[in-house]
């Protein structure tokens, strides 16, 4: 810039001297060689008198006639001075240009060479489709739909005729249709999206009178196709246009152009750069007016890769079906079931209710329902409650913290706790309420779980709380989360919860505002030996730790089994990845896994599974308390007893009572997935029996009522404050 | 008689002075190099033309050459006509100038283009813009009014009345209206009024005048418009393009458009250009106007800096020549009409590649010798006939 500056000023003094040395050698040398010009000048005056002429507008007087010329005898000598203003305002003028051009062509040439190639070449992407997502027999869960997108360019929206033609056709008020032309998200010279799902009538309509349509034009683009409707929604997730924020992260090695779709939320998300093809490129040469001069390159999209599920469709549509049919019979407001193969980790079902149907999300979910999906009242649909909700672990908690008990030598299989319903192990001025008021008398590790006795475990957490001397204040929690509570399981979807297992050091983090609760105590023990206090997990994380439980060994659970390319060729296979080997006594799981399978015996809850089933059934209850709502009830299970394969958790918000809600619940899914095994499941998808044989709601529901009624008495108890200011017991506290 | 008789006398040898002074020049019509400074003015205007118009049917080359024919005759016709006869029709050009820049307004004959009447239509002839041809009328009446004072403009009556008189064809024109044009014929009487001998005062207080009008009118434009609800003064685009010329990135999309997809064309040509009949700018029609408001912008997208710089090396050759005929010219009438052509020249190429560099605010003012349009091409062949014509009557 200063360059051209002093470049500009140079020319200009050079201009201008230019113009003056001319000047002057003009009248030098007509000076020299004129003498006799001005005597001859002197002749031409020979006789003239000065006269006073007319002006030519009405004056005579005030008019000069010249009446000396100067020393060259020109008219114009006494202007000199005239000519030398206007040839210093010409060198101005030519010296300004001159440095402006300099600026521009050379010392910014390179921006506008920039610019000027910006202006010529445009690359257009056409989107490449999705590849689809298969359950894991092999049937599409997801697939593609062509639909015909008719496209208009951007100079059709001042063309009203068309603009009109189009919103008769199409069916689209004529406000609407060029407001979408006029968008320009997806970049200045791209078509726009008139009609993203027009119909073959009307595409033909305009291919017929494309002189009627001019600009216009129809492309054959793919969309989102959910066979299943609802099937396996949370898993599936759903995709959506890609937003500004995403635009702006983009994953390396993924392509994303504006105006793309990408997944949003669970598979088509996390799968999203394996789903997800290449664009086609058409890079062209365009003039002003958006016409292709001609196509430089181009290349066609190539389809994204296929994504096989380990979600077995028809064990699935079961659990879907059973959700469904508990929260619409009135059982509970929310539930989430989630049913892993304990073998590998892989994820057989996982069903939510309320749930959602992608297909609402397919060319921009509306704002109503958005923002309906997002109220309380609606319960979340959206929400992957088996991997994302954060639930008390209840009484379910109970076979972990007896092996720790058991592991840490803090009980043995002979010890025995004398349940009287009320346990004053930290003093008659602190009593503890066993669920079963009435006591349940002389318990051992097996009967504690079977019978869920919460005195026998409260023995337990004093237990630990005694020996903290010698095991530290962590040692329960540290074998717990050998089982992955307390941490994600790193399953293969977002949005994954780590739940919590509360610490001496969390404890302290948590009330540092008010350090008079922040000490740990033998409450806490007690709190969380019953998955109450501030124990959370995710149903998830309930199932993987019964796997552990079941098998000796915790896989990460996963969601894919293989990708496949176009062609159909395995390119990605999952492999079982071990995420815990919990460190256990033969002896001890056994007596874990006697009391989990007395669970059904004692109770009777055997009474749940179908006829004619000839594996056995293991499984522990739960029911957590929520501040300001109904009880939550879990149950986790898996069967078979003696060679485990299939382990279900379930949790049903405000369903009080296991065995009208989470019970059933979680025995049809596990035996789904083992009728599966056996090939005696209907392997139909179609969630269509939203009532099965085993979850009427209509008589479930009485049930529960009559329930509660019984129980009403119980829940006075429960009057918080009675309870010892400083001893810590959390108010969420209960269990059966 | 005495003192004109010494006089005589004291001529040693009146003859030879005489016959020295009127020496019969060897082509007395053609001054050589104001021929081939305007000629290869003439060519390179063709040359670019060419290349602007080429491929674009709304732009007819072979009427741009007819253009330049037909200027060529008539300017070689006006070589031999005596100029000097011309300074006594001073009513007879404020009648012409007149009726020529309203003659757009006729029913019948004017066109009415883009919000402007400008042209007119008669039989068959092209059309025709009759406020180009006005500037030869324009220059040559406010010649004629200074060429009275004889280089004193002393009296500020005289003065106020000259100017009265120069700025009837002004008003006429922004009947049409064509802002750019008046502007040229403003620039004209200012040129006239300054080398005619206008006292300097005058010409200082006719600036400041002029400065302060213009001041008042931009900031006067909005109250009024507010007053009275529609554009009164400014329309709306020239509000727009003033912007523009304050702020060269205002608006890119929109009003700045133009300027920006100007420099673009300019600032890529870089030294060299990218050769002739490469414009990429203009070709795919990025550059609005190109082959008459814009054809620099072609000239120095294709020829680069280098060739710009040809273009301007010309132009300053001319006006150079255009001094040199208007400091010896015979009498003060074709000097002013000599300084009146060349400073018209000179407000053109200064407005015109000014604006499309940002130096300037966009009007439509074309390019010497360059711009598309035979009107135009034909006007300025007339005033280089004008100019030589006031070469060939001098003696010098």
């Amino acid at each position: 810039m200063l360059f051209a500056i002093i470049a500009g000023i140079i020319t200009l003094v050079v201009l201008a001297l230019v113009a003056l040395v001319v000047l002057r050698r003009r009248s030098e040398s007509a000076a020299s060689k004129l003498v006799s010009k001005q005597q001859v000048n002197a002749i031409d005056t020979v006789g003239v008198v000065a006269e006073e002429q007319s002006t030519g507008f009405g004056t005579k007087a005030a008019v000069q006639v010249p009446t000396e010329t100067g020393v060259t005898g020109t008219p114009a000598e006494p202007l000199r001075g005239r000519f030398v203003a206007v040839g210093v305002f010409a060198a101005a003028v030519f010296g300004s240009l001159t440095a402006k051009l300099w600026s521009m062509q050379v010392m910014q040439q390179a921006e506008f060479a920039r610019k000027a190639q910006q202006n010529l070449y445009t690359t257009v992407y056409k989107p490449a489709p999705r590849g689809q997502v298969y359950e894991f027999g092999g049937e599409a869960l997801v697939k593609n739909r062509s639909a015909y997108t008719v496209l208009a360019e951007a100079e059709v929206a001042n063309n009203r005729e068309v603009v009109t033609r189009l919103s008769a056709l199409l069916g689209i008020p004529s406000a609407v249709v060029r407001q979408r032309i006029l968008n320009a998200s997806s970049g200045a010279q791209n078509t726009r999206v008139v009609a993203s799902d027009a119909s073959l009538r009307n595409l033909a309509f305009i291919g017929e009178h494309a002189d009627a349509f001019p600009g216009v034009s129809c492309e054959n683009r793919t969309t989102r196709v959910y066979p299943y409707g609802t099937l396996a929604a949370h898993v599936l997730g759903y995709t959506g246009t890609v937003s500004e924020e995403e635009l702006k992260n983009v994953p390396e090695g993924r392509d994303i152009q504006s105006g793309d779709i990408v997944g949003k939320n669970g598979i088509e998300a996390s799968f999203d750069s394996t789903l997800s093809g290449d664009h086609g490129a058409r890079t062209m040469l365009i003039d002003a007016g958006g016409n292709v001069l001609e196509v430089l390159s181009e290349t066609a999209p190539t389809r994204g890769n296929d994504v096989y599920l380990t979600i077995k469709g028809a064990v699935q549509r079961v659990a879907d079906e059973t959700v469904a049919a508990y929260v619409m019979g009135g059982v509970c407001t929310a539930t989430s079931v989630v049913c892993l193969d304990v073998r590998d980790g892989s994820v057989v079902a996982m069903a939510n209710y309320p749930t959602y149907a992608p297909e609402s999300f397919i060319g921009g979910i509306s704002q109503d329902v958005w923002e309906e999906f997002n109220t309380e009242k609606s319960h979340y649909p959206l929400m992957n409650r088996a991997i994302a909700g954060a639930y008390p672990a209840a009484s379910t908690f109970k076979a972990f913290t007896a092996m720790a008990g058991l592991t840490h030598h803090i009980i043995d299989h002979k010890s025995k706790t004398d349940c009287k319903g009320i346990w004053t192990g930290f003093g008659e001025a602190f009593p503890q309420a066993c669920w079963e008021l009435n006591g349940h008398g002389e318990q051992d590790v097996v009967l504690g779980i079977a019978n869920s006795c919460d005195s026998f475990f409260y023995d337990v957490g004093k237990g630990f709380f005694d020996h903290a001397d010698e095991l530290g204040l962590t040692a329960m929690q540290d074998y717990i989360q050998e089982y992955g509570f307390g941490r994600q399981t790193g399953i293969d979807l977002y949005g994954e919860a780590s739940g919590r297992i509360p610490t001496p050091e969390w404890k302290a983090e948590y009330f540092k505002d008010a350090p008079e609760e922040s000490a740990w105590q033998g409450g806490d023990f007690t709190n969380m030996v019953i998955g109450q206090g501030y124990v959370l997990t995710t149903p998830l994380q309930i199932a993987c730790g019964y796997a552990g439980i079941a098998t000796g060994t915790v896989y990460k659970p996963h969601l894919l089994k293989e990708v496949r390319n176009s062609l159909g060729q395995v390119v990605v296979e999952h492999k079982p990845e071990v995420l815990y080997v919990p460190e256990m006594d033969e002896e001890h799981i056994k007596l874990v896994r006697k009391g989990l399978r007395e669970v059904m015996t004692i109770n009777d809850y055997d009474r749940f599974v179908s006829e004619g089933v000839k594996y056995q059934v293991a499984g522990k209850t739960g029911t957590a308390e929520v501040f300001g709502k109904q009880d939550y009830s879990l149950f986790a299970c898996y069967a078979p007893y003696d060679d485990p394969k299939y382990v279900v958790a379930c949790v049903c918000e405000e369903g009080p009572t296991t065995y009208t809600s989470s019970i059933p619940m979680s025995l049809a899914v596990l035996e789904a997935a083992m009728a599966y095994d056996d090939g005696t499941l209907e392997k139909t998808f179609e969630p269509t029996h939203w009532t099965t044989q085993r979850a009427d709601p209509e008589k479930l529901k009485k049930e529960q009522e009559e329930q509660y009624s019984e129980e009403s008495e119980y829940y006075d108890y429960y009057d918080y404050s009675s309870y010892g200011e400083d001893f810590s017991y959390a108010p969420e506290g209960r269990t059966d | 008689m005495a003192e004109t008789v010494n006089q005589i006398q004291t001529i040693q040898t009146p003859d030879e002075a005489v016959g020295a002074v009127n020496r019969t020049r060897r082509f007395k019509y053609f001054n050589f190099p104001f021929l081939i400074v305007a000629g290869l003015l003439a060519l390179y205007g063709l040359a670019v033309v060419y290349s602007a118009v080429h491929g674009n049917e709304d732009y007819s080359f072979s009427r741009q050459a007819g253009g330049v024919v037909v200027g060529a005759v008539l300017m070689l016709v006006l070589f031999r006509v005596d100029y000097r006869q011309l300074s006594h029709f001073l009513v007879f050009f404020i009648i012409i100038n007149v009726v020529l820049i309203l003659m757009p307004h006729v029913p019948g004959i004017g066109v009415n283009t883009m919000g402007a009447t400008s042209w007119v239509k008669i039989g068959p002839l092209p059309q025709l813009q009759p406020g180009e041809f006005a500037k030869v009328t324009v220059i040559l009446l406010d010649a004629a009014v200074v060429a009275r004072y004889g280089g004193r403009l002393d009296e500020p009556k005289e003065f106020l009345k000259s100017l009265g008189i120069m700025m009837i064809p002004f008003v006429c024109i922004m009947t049409q209206p064509d802002l750019g044009t008046g502007l040229v014929y403003i620039f004209i009487a200012g040129i006239a009024l300054l080398v005619g001998g206008a006292k300097p005062k005058f010409i200082l207080i006719l600036l400041g005048v002029a400065a302060v009008g213009i001041i008042g009118l931009f900031t006067l434009d909005p109250i009024l418009d507010n007053a009275m609800g529609h554009d009164v003064l400014l329309k709306e685009y020239q509000r727009a393009r003033l912007l523009v010329f304050l702020d060269n990135s205002y608006d890119p999309e929109g009003d700045g458009y133009n300027l920006q997809q100007a420099q673009i064309a300019i600032g890529s040509g870089g030294l060299f250009g990218k050769g002739y009949m490469n414009a990429t700018q203009s070709t795919l029609g990025y550059l609005p106007e190109a082959p008459t408001d814009f054809i620099f912008c072609v000239l120095a997208e294709e020829l680069g800096f280098v060739g710009a710089l040809g273009l301007l090396l010309l132009y300053t050759a001319l006006l150079l020549i255009c001094f040199h005929i208007a400091y010896n010219a015979a009498d003060l009438f074709g000097t002013v009409i000599v300084m009146c052509v060349a400073g018209m020249w000179l407000f053109q190429i200064l407005e015109n590649i000014g604006m499309t560099c940002g130096l300037m605010p966009i009007t439509g003012i074309p390019l010497p010798f360059v711009s598309f349009g035979s009107s135009f091409m034909v006007v300025n062949f007339i005033l280089l006939g004008v100019v030589g014509s006031v070469w060939a009557h001098s003696t010098r």
